[in-house]
């Protein structure tokens, strides 16, 4: 041991984070210099701790260095504002990915409309033309007094640290506690919302199904893409349809009603889908048996042939376990500035996209309105200046039915009540009726954002 | 050292040609909005997939993430339509709305811009901090008299024959925006334009954005109050 014992700040220790972030350490292997330098004892450590704590193969930074973590739409808007608000910003984007699937308009690939291609794309080629570096890395952990960033291929120093990491699925609250157990649940019946394995084994069982029930969850709380879940089960039915397969599809929602477009997807249920899908509201769901395929809510059970089950969500463990975490919020977001987005004790430490603490939408749209703010923040900051705060957009289109597509659309705003404290919904822009136009529009949107956010 | 004839007659030559091809440019959008008889209906029709984002009003937004357009004359309308669909104007998230493939061919933009014009414009416009009878707003009518209202009008009413745009009503917060990423170098205009980006310092022309969103707006240009809603989207 060259080092010592951990050091306790902010709540935790620097040893506890290198630990809990997902890596295994051999107990004792780790040390922290005098000069919160962390060493490698020579002995007793395997070559993987060492890596842990050499510095990261970069180029030395050639401004003020913003590291990004997460490279979803948050990250990726921030990475190329940042760099467009300040071009003299270093930025580095880090994802524990090396490649990028959307998860906005996939239930459209689920459903054949789009090709995998339309929803691809490169990492390399988002920081190829937008001036920063990408590096494909697993953060574990980050120290503010030495503003450094730990990842399995070496640390990082930052001038400032944007998170934008993103959700996490919270199995205990549909009352699977055993971590083997989650593990079992996310495997055999992913929710599609946070790796792209996911989509690919949701895709293969809807395509394959032989017929039976087919059971499908909205979360509650504030869970990702209000739409999805609703938007999800009419592509399965549309999908099911096409392919002549008799299922019984339960649409299980732990809200008492749609939460969004409500009108135009109990239309769509009604009209288009009433012989598959069952809708049942108010479906707190309590107790999962994965090898039985049985849930049970507060009033039912429910046995299926396959299922995707989408649980509520929280903010990444990372905010968490680097305790910035707000210990009274159920999502364990943040404590940062509503309007600033800053931790409220550190101005170089920013956390945007849907682990944000802010009541927001979450989705890809919102975090790419929001990211382009947040960047203007930081590159103001950088300068001693300040901008006036705006509100992020939320524009989501939500499929109905394929062949043709047809889609509906709703875009709204927030605002902030001084009085309450609270945000609330602002002009809001609802077409809850379908059609082609908006099929295409959808389509349109996207590789909109998915040029802004790789190639323009 | 004096130039030579050839050289000079090849300078010449070179600007000539230079100025035809700005000028077919130029004229394209005139040419579409002259050669399309514009129909009002398919326009609104059209503007259905505009609305998603724009609105149904078209007023755009206070922080100038949005343009108003309502009001807006048709060749400066279908000039953006066009630079944004070919690349000229970079707008990567709008850039695939505009493709034929999604909102039609040259009639259909024309039907949508036509129907934009005709939009009543946001009575309660972003405007810029000084008000009229301020110091920096007397300096920014200075800058606008010198500089501006030889293309862009007395009134900010702008020139359709010459895709000039209509200013007045414009937010604060937009055009603030998009001079300081034609200062940037990040967003192309013409050369008319940026050479006044030389010229003027950025604080004055900031003091002229502020004096154009000042400008009155003509009042059978705008909408009664600004809970008005398009009826068309009722």
């Amino acid at each position: 041991m060259s080092g010592g014992k951990g050091v306790k700040r902010n709540g935790i220790s620097r040893r506890g984070f290198l630990k809990s972030g997902g890596a295994t350490l051999a107990g004792g292997a780790i040390g922290i210099g005098a000069a919160g330098t962390a060493v490698a004892s020579s002995e007793s450590s395997p070559p993987a701790i060492a890596r842990l704590l050499r510095k990261a193969t970069l180029p030395a930074a050639s401004g003020a260095r913003v590291v990004v973590v997460g490279g979803g739409w948050s990250g990726l808007t921030l990475a190329k504002y940042l760099k467009r608000f300040n071009p003299d910003f270093d930025v580095v984007l880090i994802d524990r990915q090396s490649a990028f699937v959307s998860f906005p308009v996939s239930n459209a690939w689920l459903a054949d409309q789009v090709d995998l291609d339309f929803l691809s794309h490169s990492f390399f080629d988002a920081a190829n033309n937008h001036g920063y570096r990408f590096m494909a890395a697993t953060v574990l952990g980050f120290d503010r007094d030495s503003r450094r960033v730990f990842t399995e291929q070496g640390y990082v120093d930052y001038d400032y640290l944007v998170l934008a990491p993103g959700i996490e699925y919270d199995y205990p609250r549909i009352g699977v506690d055993d971590p083997e157990a989650q593990e079992l649940l996310f495997h055999r019946y992913p929710g599609g919302f946070v790796t792209s394995s996911e989509l690919l084994t949701i895709k293969r069982k809807i395509h394959r199904f032989r017929g039976g029930t087919f059971v499908l969850t909205v979360p509650s709380g504030d869970y990702r893409c209000a739409a999805a879940p609703y938007e999800r089960a009419c592509m399965v039915a549309a999908v099911f349809r096409r392919r002549r397969v008799r299922a019984k599809i339960l649409l299980l929602d732990m809200n008492s009603d749609i939460v969004i477009k409500r009108e135009g997807f109990a239309r769509a249920f009604d009209e288009l889908y009433g012989d598959s899908i069952e809708y049942l509201p108010s479906s707190e769901i309590s107790a999962l048996d994965v090898d039985a395929r049985r849930i049970e809510t507060d009033f039912d059970e429910y046995e299926f042939d396959d299922a995707i089950i989408y649980p509520p969500v929280r903010a990444s463990r990372l905010i968490e376990e680097a305790g910035i975490h707000n210990p009274e919020d159920p999502q364990k977001a943040p404590d940062t500035d509503p309007f600033r987005y800053h931790l409220r004790n550190d101005e170089h430490v920013y956390v945007a996209g849907d682990s944000r603490a802010q009541p927001f939408s979450k989705g890809g749209h919102t975090a790419h309105s929001e990211a382009q703010y947040v960047a203007e923040v930081i590159a103001a900051h950088a300068r001693g200046r300040e901008i006036a705060w705006r509100s992020p957009q939320t524009m989501c289109f939500s499929a109905v039915d394929i062949e043709p597509l047809r889609a509906m659309s709703i875009i709204t705003y927030y605002k902030y009540d001084s009085t309450t404290g609270l945000f609330a919904f602002d002009r809001t822009h609802l077409i809850d009726r379908w059609d082609t136009q908006g099929g295409q529009a959808s389509l349109a949107w996207a590789e909109g954002m998915y040029r802004d956010l790789f190639y323009g | 050292m004096p130039m030579s004839a050839r050289a000079k007659l090849g300078f010449a030559l070179a600007l000539l040609l230079l100025l035809a091809a700005n000028t077919a440019r130029a004229l394209e959008p005139i040419t579409v909005t002259l050669e399309f008889q514009p129909d009002l209906a398919d326009g609104r029709y059209s503007y259905d997939i505009c609305a998603r984002c724009h609105l149904p009003e078209a007023w755009g937004n206070d922080d100038g993430t949005y343009p108003q357009l309502a009001g807006q004359h048709v060749n400066v309308l279908m000039k953006q339509l066009l630079d944004i669909r070919s690349g000229r104007r970079s707008n990567p998230a709008m850039q695939p709305f505009v493709q034929q493939r999604t909102i039609g061919g040259y009639q259909d933009l024309a039907n949508v811009v036509a129907y934009i014009s005709t939009l009543p414009m946001n009575p309660r416009h972003a405007k810029g901090p000084w008000p009229p009878g301020s110091p920096e707003h007397a300096e920014g009518e200075a800058v606008y008299a010198t500089y501006c209202q030889s293309c862009h009008g007395a009134g900010g009413e702008g020139d359709n024959t010459r895709a000039y745009p209509r200013l007045q009503g414009q937010h604060y917060s937009y055009m603030a925006r998009q001079a300081r990423l034609a200062r940037d170098n990040l967003r192309r205009v013409d050369a008319s334009m940026s050479a006044l980006f030389t010229a003027v310092s950025a604080t004055d022309f900031d003091r002229a954005l502020n004096y154009i969103s000042h400008l009155p707006l003509p009042a059978a240009d705008v909408a009664p109050g600004v809970d008005w809603r398009n009826p068309d989207f009722q």
